[in-house]
Order: C-alpha cells, then structure tokens, then sequence
C-alpha cells in the first residue's frame, strides 16, 4: 500500500490518498492532474517530510499565495512538489526561494498563469549554492543531462500546477505553451564572466545566494560569429541581439517595451563586448536603444496595437534599460540566447530576486528515497 | 457582471471560485469575439442584450 500525499492540488479533498503500488499512485496521479504528464517520485509522508526538514522550516510555514487558484504555498506542499519532480533534499531551499519569487506581487503570477501567452518563469541562480546542489551554467545549461536544473525548474512548474491550479484548458490558458513550461532553470557562469554577477548588479553581495525569477518567452538562438580583427565586431554583435529583442512578433516590440528581456551571453560574446568597454550597465543602455522598430513597421504590422504618431517614430523594445536582464552561460562558441517576455499584468510581470535560505536541516537516519 | 466567452468559460468559474465570488453573474459569448469584424461584433452585442440587462437587474445571469 502506497499512500499519496496529494493536499494542495486543488484537485481532491483527501489529504492523503491510498494506492496499491507505486505504479498505481503514478497512474492516480496522472488521472488527477497534478502532475505535468512525465513519470514523478510519489510524494510519500515519509519522503514529504525528510524533504521539509531539508527546508530548514516548519512544514505549515505559508510562503505566499499562488494564483490563480490562490492556493497558500506552505513548505510541505513545496517538499511534496520537489519530490514529485525529482529533487535531492539539498535543491529543497533553491526551490522554496523561487516558490516565494514568484508570490511576489510584482511577479504577477495569478495573470502570468492564466494568459493566453506562452510565458514561462526562468530561474537564473547565482551565488555560491550553484556548486553546492551541481547547477549548471556551461555547455547545455538549459538543456537535458542535469539533475539540479531539470528538477529545480521542475519542481516550481509542479508547485505552480498543484498549488496554483494552472492546469492546460481550465486556468493556464496559454495557447500552446513551451517548452520551458516544463523546467526552465539555469545557473550564471559567474568564474567566467567578465562582468559583475546578476544578483550583485541587483544589489545582494557576492556571497549571497540568489535566485531570480522573470517571465520568459521560448529562447531564440542569436547567432554571431566575431572577429578580432574587426573593430565593428562589437557593435555587429549588439545590433544582432537587438534585433533579436525587437522581433516583430514578440510582446515587446508590438506593447511598446514594457516587459524584462534575457539576454544569456556565451563567454566568447562576453568578451567581445568586455573588450570592446562594455559593462553590464552598458550592454544594456545599448540595446535598449538599438533594439527599435519604427512605427510604420509595426502600423503595417498590426496597426491595432501600433498606437498613435508618426510613422518615423522609433518604438523600444524595452523602454528602461533596467529591464534587460543580462548574464553569462552557456559553451563557447557562435550562440548565445534572448528570451523576450508577456510585458502584460498589473506590474508588467516584474523579474523578481529572493536569497536563498539554508536551515539548520539534518538527514534523519535510515530515512531514505 | 463578467463577459466570458465560450472557450475562457471554465476558467472563468476557476477564478470566480478561487476569489471566492462563485456566484458573480457571467454570460457567455461565443468565441472568439475579437477580431471578427464590427458586423459580428454588433450580432453578438445585439444577442446578449437582454441577457445583460437582466443579469443587472439580478434577475439571471
């Protein structure tokens, strides 16, 4: 007999529920729809709890509310959502910092979740806990192979699912979604990059460790191929990423500029603009200032959304500098990545930084997966 | 009162009952309405009349 720990998933009214085998509490799951279609660890009391001590807090402590179903995030229903996706014990605190990131107000996250675009939360974590839980900020960061991304990432998805109630159809209304609904966590290459880590440019130490959440559309490959030897290299490869944010079809080009962009920078890209004077600071005013679409282009596009002025009119892509989120990860090479936004909801779906805490938690013997 | 089309209709009971107003009048549209051109638009405006009139007044939805 295997019983399921299913509280929070808007779904049932028991709080536990029983089944003859894993495989049948997997199967129950699914037909519920807590789980978001892949295989996931039953979340047994018993794994629930060794999870819940990992948190380093009380299992009944609320970290905030997830919309739209505006159900109350504790800690244990958090740990049930880091089993369910696969975590070790130590990712249990990275995933209670996003879990609390995203109830931020700013975040939006009840209309984040119940629109009709395909957004996305993207963990970026920085700080010492990425070696420590094994994040991966090189080659294949945001792809399959590592545990503490997939899980992590996986683990909010779940939490958002089964706390918040985003089921596909019902309240997640997203047209088509990404993949990136499913996991979307990556850690900043921080040893390599020439410029200050993300977190401290938004104001923690260096020691701190910080997870930051935005909004985040699929990623678009941006492909650029420098040359040392060019004194234009740098300027190309911004010209490049600002076309990539200003496409025609994303959010922020046609709602004039309201919404955070990503801009992940593989360590060749990096040193190009490094080498060139570029600091985060200004890679950031640069792009908010090249990645534009006149008016006309847009009125032509879509005159709905083009609003009122001259056809010469250069409209931002993003209008404060501020909202480009820039880091490093990734291999080296030709390819780095822009991830344009939803720009919509109350605060404009504000990126959203929290530290991560760690407890005094303790293995309890014998208490194994 | 709350205008809901055809396709947005079970998450619009979803956050009704989340928000705790299960009983907030609605009336359904059929989807989509946007887009469709200001003839439909006014099909649409023109079949619902009653329905919203009445809704106001408390007396259906």
């Amino acid at each position: 007999m295997t019983t399921i720990d299913t509280r929070g998933t808007g779904l049932v009214t028991a709080d536990l529920l029983d089944a003859a085998s894993e495989e049948d509490a997997l199967e129950a799951l699914h037909e519920l729809g807590c789980t978001d279609g892949l295989p996931v660890v039953i979340p047994t009391p018993e794994r629930v709890a060794r999870f819940v001590l990992a948190s380093g807090f009380d299992g009944d402590l609320v970290l905030g509310d997830l919309g739209p179903g505006l159900g109350a995030a504790t800690v244990e229903l958090v740990a049930a959502a880091a089993v369910m996706a696969g975590c070790l014990p130590d990712h249990v605190p990275v995933v209670v910092a996003a879990v609390q990131a995203v109830a931020q107000p700013e975040f939006d996250l009840t209309e984040m979740q119940a629109t009709t675009h395909c957004t996305a939360p993207l963990l970026i974590i920085n700080g010492p806990v990425r070696d420590a839980v094994g994040l991966q900020s090189g080659f294949g960061a945001l792809g399959p192979g590592f545990r503490a991304n997939a899980t992590i990432g996986r683990a909010l998805r779940l939490a958002m699912i089964n706390i918040g109630g985003a089921r596909a159809g019902v309240a997640d209304m997203a047209l088509l979604g990404h993949p990136g609904k499913f996991t979307y966590c990556l850690a900043e290459d921080e040893e390599g990059s020439p410029f200050e880590p993300l977190h401290v440019s938004r104001g923690w130490s260096p020691e701190a460790s910080v997870v930051t959440v935005v909004g985040a559309e699929a990623p678009q490959s941006v492909m650029f191929v420098g040359d040392a030897d060019d004194p234009d290299a740098p300027d190309r490869l911004l010209r490049t990423l600002a076309g990539s944010i200003a496409n025609v079809g994303a959010n922020n080009a046609q709602i004039g500029g309201s919404g955070v962009v990503t801009v992940v920078l593989n360590p060749d890209h990096t040193a190009v603009l490094h080498e060139a004077g570029y600091d985060r600071k200004g890679v950031a005013e640069a792009l908010s200032g090249l990645a534009v679409n006149t008016r006309g282009t847009m009125r032509a596009l879509n005159p709905s959304m083009a609003g009122k002025g001259a056809d010469d009119d250069l409209i931002r892509a993003v209008r404060n500098p501020d909202d480009l989120l820039i880091l490093q990860a990734g291999g080296s090479g030709l390819y780095s990545m822009v991830m344009t936004s939803w720009c919509a909801g109350p605060h404009a779906n504000r990126a959203v930084s929290q530290e991560i805490m760690f407890g005094q938690a303790c293995e309890i013997p014998g208490m194994r997966l | 009162m709350a205008l809901v089309t055809s396709a947005f209709w079970k998450q619009g009971d979803f956050v009704a009952r989340s928000v705790g107003m299960p009983d907030v009048p609605r009336l359904m549209l059929p989807h989509p309405v946007s887009a469709t051109g200001k003839e439909n638009m006014r099909r649409v405006a023109d079949s619902i009349r009653d329905g919203v009139i009445a809704a106001l007044r408390g007396d259906g939805s």
